[in-house]
């Protein structure tokens, strides 16, 4: 057992603050100035202090911690259910990102939500405070239990605050769509939930969907910091069930190179610059699972990092160009507005080259671990994670033409609007989140260089050394445990092309950014000049097919018409049937004297009395039976 | 001086009302203010409910007090009990101040409220079989007559018949149960019958196992437990809607205590279902009797048209998720989870003797005001009655197991004891349950809130003590949310006490 370190014991803080700043917000946020935004910022701001000290505690001491606080059913029974907190390395990263994103959303909702007088703001910060809350908890779960049940509140939260605008249309029934589709999620999770329950007598550790309507900040949340990213983090909590199933990782894998690529694809042809980013996050999810599957957790965690940063950095930048455009989202309405908004700009540049993999940004460096980790278990005799491998790296050419096609349009060329030509300022609490993250996206990268320590035998890959610290060796959570565990029960093994590793390395690395760089350099060529064409109707059917994200939609709601409405159907006449048949039934037994009653006055009683004698007697009949009186 | 004859301050203070009320009754007949009638008897609930709590809170009966040879016993199971039916009496007494108002006979009504309160109390107490029958049919008989109250009422009248007569068959049968135990046992004290049980259940099993199981029908009358509720609709229908509040809260908790005291301490279940003296496995059957219940009270609840008869069958659902804590008894889960279960069953009446209550005490408001009985009569309410329905709003939740009050809490403790109990399917279908039953609680949630109301409602006046009696009730519902921690301690410890 770990041993309680000081600092820990205010770990359930960490999530505690928020939950705080939701209460204040909902019942005294209409009388407080800034209507619960500062409560928020307060809140979350010491989370991110608490979370950071915590983070240096544990690479100080090489401690982690395990404590339970709630028992719903002690261990000795036949399930062990509580709450509690884990804080090993995983953990500890993971709360200090979540916390940072949701710090720096309160303070860009400032400007986006409160100087833009938008109605409702204490339920949006009351939502906030929910969310971060819900989300907080969910990192430092101790098992799937609690898992679970904060994932459901970080559900109902998305929900919440997508159909924050809930008079207009898009927004409930966007918000309907990311509920459904997570409930449906959900509804396996807790089906894996009792499997694990009844394999393991318990569930500590030792989805896909684009929701592009609610607040921009809100969008920041959710996708970078967050929620999408909490499947991803469940994965790598879980890291120790999957890696014992090995065709289990090998199609994680090649679904997360085909996610990456699938998903990249229908970024090239939308419209809106919030689309475009939505279908730009599945897409790097699809490279995080990419990484799992393949035995990369080092890699899956540092680009599940790097990725928080760059893609908060490019909704709120997307937010910020909103707001100048007086809550326009077509890109094709905008450009122009670099020379206006020097720091919005900059930025989201910063945050778009991470974005594309260009060197030396942050993405460059955990995109090209992430495929080179696959490309080597790949050549280690695994077809599969080779078919990844391949998807994963025509994606790369596929974002980078997309993000550059996004910059492209937004900021530069003639202004094609008035909007445009006049964009409306921004403050300094939508400049200052923007500036901590683009800072953190050209330079996150060296968290964990990995070719270049290969290169110079230098000890610079932290990210790799922390999450494989003394910290995480207790609670067996180390990352070379989960490399033995690999190795051992899915038969990964390192393999490499002519030239040994080095060179296997520096070719991987070299044909993606070559890829990245020609994706690029294709959407700047053809989206140029001052009144750049529409290009993409070139693709004539694909582009159809494309926008219409593969009838995706089609799709579902064939699903729900055709197959879910058919089979409600038949169940329904099944309900109507059998169940409401059997219903009725009981209920006519006991209301068959009340039907009596109207009838006949004088029945009643005497039915009463005939049914409890026939059940006395019918009770006495079992019980002499079972108890061989007779 | 613990074993002290004041430990009876309770059903003592029931019987000084009612003795008042018949003095004042008898003194001034004609001109008797109805405010001084109502007032003795509420007076009487509120005294039984704090002398219960100052007693249970100021550990006067850490060890179980035997008076009058054995006969009556007090302890925590029976304070936590008299509270429950002081609280109900004083609610209902308040709330009939306005309800009867213009009706004759007004002191003949809280002089039978508060002897069936003495009842009730003396069930909580009683501590041998002809104790529990002789109190049994003391509250019984006043019940019969308060549910005939408007007797020129068909409704009334004829629900109070059909209440009598099923009343004496349950009645007959509970007394020959009790007779053929005492033929197996030789005795009717609890301590003495528990004794003797092993030895009756190998030499007359079959004697015993009639005599338990037939009780057991006695209490599932009071308890209005399927399958002897049919009688509970209809009575809880036709009565006088205060009267419906009273039977269905207080009168259902006092069989509960008295299934509670009879079962756990007169027929221990290891003598009586052990293998080698096996007469009745009385567990097994509280397990059918609350399966039955719960599925037969909900699901009959969410085909009702009327509210009020969507309330009495919804109580009878409620009732089945008590009998959770006799069916968990099962030996699985040992001492502890079995009190958790036993102690959850009375927070739950606790609770339910003000949620209950108070959601019978709004009916009776829709009938001063002459609404109407069904869902539809109720639309729109809100904004005539804004402070009632939200009242009623969270009675209905509360009933229904949201966290808005203490049903939430006390349902989450029936589930854990079933779970610890090795029961968890009982839970399990505890859970189904409420999800059904929150279907058609929101059902009158809708039609106050959102349903546009009916044109022609007039409403006449908004009656000061019916209000109180409906406002306190719902305010100490969501009390109990946090405050049930003062009591679930003592409930356990009650429960405990007795296993």
């Amino acid at each position: 057992m770990v041993t309680v370190a000081g600092i820990y014991a205010y770990a359930p803080a960490i999530a505690a603050l928020p939950l705080a700043s939701f209460l204040v917000a909902l019942f005294a946020g209409r009388w407080l100035p800034k209507e619960g935004a500062l409560a928020g910022i307060l809140a979350t701001g010491g989370s991110l202090v608490l979370s950071a000290v915590t983070l240096v505690e544990l690479v100080l001491t090489g401690e982690g911690y395990d404590e339970r606080l709630y028992t719903f059913v002690a261990p000795a029974e036949t399930f062990d259910l509580g709450f509690g907190v884990l804080i090993d390395p995983l953990s500890a990263a993971m709360l200090v990102i979540v916390s940072l994103i949701a710090f720096l959303v309160h303070v860009f909702s400032l400007g986006y939500m409160n100087d833009e007088g938008e109605p409702g703001l204490p339920r949006y910060y009351a939502g906030l405070g929910l969310f971060s809350f819900s989300m907080l908890a969910f990192v430092f779960a101790s098992n799937l239990l609690m898992a679970f049940v904060f994932f459901e509140l970080v559900g109902l939260c998305s929900w919440l605050l997508i159909g924050h605008w809930y008079r207009e249309a898009a927004p409930p029934s966007a918000a309907k769509k990311a509920f459904l589709v997570t409930r449906f999620g959900d509804y396996f999770f807790l089906v894996g939930l009792v499997g694990v329950l009844a394999t393991f007598g318990t569930a500590r550790f030792a989805g896909e969907g684009g929701f592009p309507a609610g607040p921009t900040p809100v969008s920041a949340l959710i996708h970078a910091a967050t929620m999408v990213a909490a499947g991803v983090f469940l994965l790598a909590r879980m890291y120790g069930f999957y890696a014992l199933l090995p065709t289990v990782l090998a199609i994680i894998a090649f679904t997360g190179g085909f996610t990456a690529l699938f998903a990249a694809s229908m970024a090239v042809v939308k419209d809106e610059i919030k689309q475009v980013l939505a279908y730009s996050t599945i897409s790097q999810y699809g490279y995080m699972m990419l990484a799992l599957g393949a035995g990369g957790y080092v890699a899956a965690f540092f680009h599940l990092t790097t990725h928080a940063v760059f893609k908060a950095l490019l909704f709120l930048g997307a937010g910020s160009v909103i707001i100048a455009m007086h809550h326009e989202e077509d890109m094709w309405l905008m450009g122009g507005l670099k020379e206006e908004m020097r720091v919005t700009y900059l930025t989201f540049v910063a945050g778009s080259l991470a974005l594309a993999g260009i060197f030396p940004f942050a993405g460059f460096w955990s995109k090209d671990e992430v495929l080179f980790e696959t490309l080597v278990h790949g050549l280690g005799a695994n077809p599969l994670l080779l078919g990844g491998y391949l998807l994963g790296l025509s994606a790369v050419f596929v974002t980078g033409f997309y993000t550059l096609r996004m910059v492209m349009l937004t900021f530069h060329g003639d202004p094609r609007t008035d909007a445009a030509a006049d964009p409306h300022g921004v403050g300094w609490n939508v400049k200052f989140p923007l500036a901590v993250l683009g800072v953190l996206a050209t330079v996150g990268g060296y968290l964990n260089p990995a070719p270049l320590a290969k290169l110079t035998g230098a000890e610079v890959d932290f990210l790799h050394r922390y999450l494989d610290g003394p910290a995480s060796e207790e609670l067996l959570t180390s990352a070379h445990h989960y490399g033995d565990l690999t190795h051992e029960w899915a038969g990964y093994t390192a393999g490499s092309v002519a030239g040994g590793e080095t060179a296997t390395m520096l070719g991987g690395a070299g044909l993606s950014l070559a890829l990245a760089l020609a994706g690029a350099g294709t959407a700047f060529v053809l989206y140029r000049g001052p009144d750049p064409d529409r290009h993409t109707e070139a693709l004539g059917d694909l582009r159809t097919v494309l926008v219409s994200n593969y009838y995706q939609d089609e799709y579902q709601v064939w699903l729900a018409e055709g197959l879910t409405l058919r089979t409600a159907i038949a169940a329904d006449t099944f309900d109507q049937g059998v169940i409401d048949g059997a219903v009725d039934a009981v209920s006519s037994v006991s209301l068959f004297s009340g039907d009596r009653l109207r009838r006949l006055q004088t029945g009643v009683v005497t039915n009463y009395a005939a049914l409890i004698a026939l059940s006395v007697l019918l009770g006495l009949a079992a019980f002499a039976v079972v108890g061989g009186w007779l | 001086m613990s074993r002290h004859w004041l430990l009876l301050a309770p059903a003592g203070a029931f019987l000084a009302a009612a003795l008042a009320l018949f003095v004042i009754d008898a003194v001034d007949r004609d001109t008797t203010n109805p405010t001084v009638l109502s007032a003795v008897a509420t007076a009487g609930g509120v005294v039984a409910a704090v002398a219960s709590a100052v007693l249970l809170l100021s550990n006067a009966v850490a060890t179980p007090a035997e008076l009058f040879g054995g006969q009556l016993v007090v302890d925590g199971m029976s304070l936590i009990f008299t509270f429950i039916f002081g609280s109900v009496t004083a609610l209902v007494s308040l709330a009939s101040l306005d309800y009867t108002r213009g009706l004759p006979f007004r002191a003949e009504y809280y002089l039978l409220v508060t002897l069936a309160a003495t009842g009730m109390s003396l069930m909580a107490s009683a501590n041998s079989l002809a104790v529990v029958f002789v109190a049994l049919e003391l509250s019984s008989l006043p019940s019969y007559a308060l549910v005939a109250y408007l007797k020129h009422n068909r409704g009334s009248v004829e629900a109070a018949l059909k209440y009598f007569l099923v009343g004496a068959l349950s009645s007959s049968i509970l007394l020959y149960g009790i007779s053929l135990v005492y033929a197996a046992t030789g005795s009717l004290l609890f301590a003495d019958v528990a004794s003797a049980a092993g030895e009756a259940a190998a030499t007359y099993p079959g004697v015993l196992g009639v005599g338990i199981l037939l009780v057991l029908g006695g209490v599932a009358f009071k308890t209005a437990s399927v399958p002897f509720h049919f009688w509970a609709p209809a009575a809880y229908e036709g009565a006088p809607a205060p009267v419906a509040a009273f039977l269905s809260s207080a009168s259902k908790a006092a069989g509960f205590v008295v299934a509670f005291r009879v079962f756990v301490v007169a027929f221990p279940i290891d003598a009586v279902a052990n293998p080698s003296t096996y007469a009745v496995d009385w567990v097994l059957a509280f397990t059918v009797l609350a399966v039955l219940t719960m599925t037969v009270g909900n699901f009959a609840a969410a085909t009702q048209e009327e509210v009020k008869r969507m309330l009495a069958y919804s109580s009878i659902g409620h009732a089945g998720y008590v009998l959770i804590g006799l069916a968990a008894l099962t030996g699985v889960g040992g001492v502890d989870a079995e009190s958790t279960a036993l102690g959850a069953s009375m927070l739950h009446l606790l609770v339910y003797g003000f949620m209950n209550t108070g959601a019978f005490l709004f009916i009776a408001l829709g009938e001063y005001w002459e609404l109407g009985r069904t869902f539809e009569a109720y639309n729109g309410l809100a904004e005539d009655a804004p402070v009632a329905c939200l009242a009623m709003t969270v009675f209905m939740f509360s009933l229904a197991g949201l966290p808005v009050g203490g049903g939430f809490l006390s349902k989450y403790f029936l589930v854990v004891g079933a779970v610890g109990a090795g029961v968890w399917w009982l839970g399990a279908v505890l859970a189904v349950n409420s999800a059904l039953s929150l279907f058609y609680y929101s059902r009158v949630v809708k039609a106050m809130w959102i349903q546009p109301p009916a044109e022609d409602r007039e409403i006449d006046g908004y009656p000061p003590a019916l209000y109180a009696a409906i406002v306190t009730a719902a305010l100490v519902t969501v009390l109990l949310l946090p405050g049930l921690a003062v009591f679930d301690g003592a409930a356990f410890d009650a429960a405990a006490g007795l296993l």
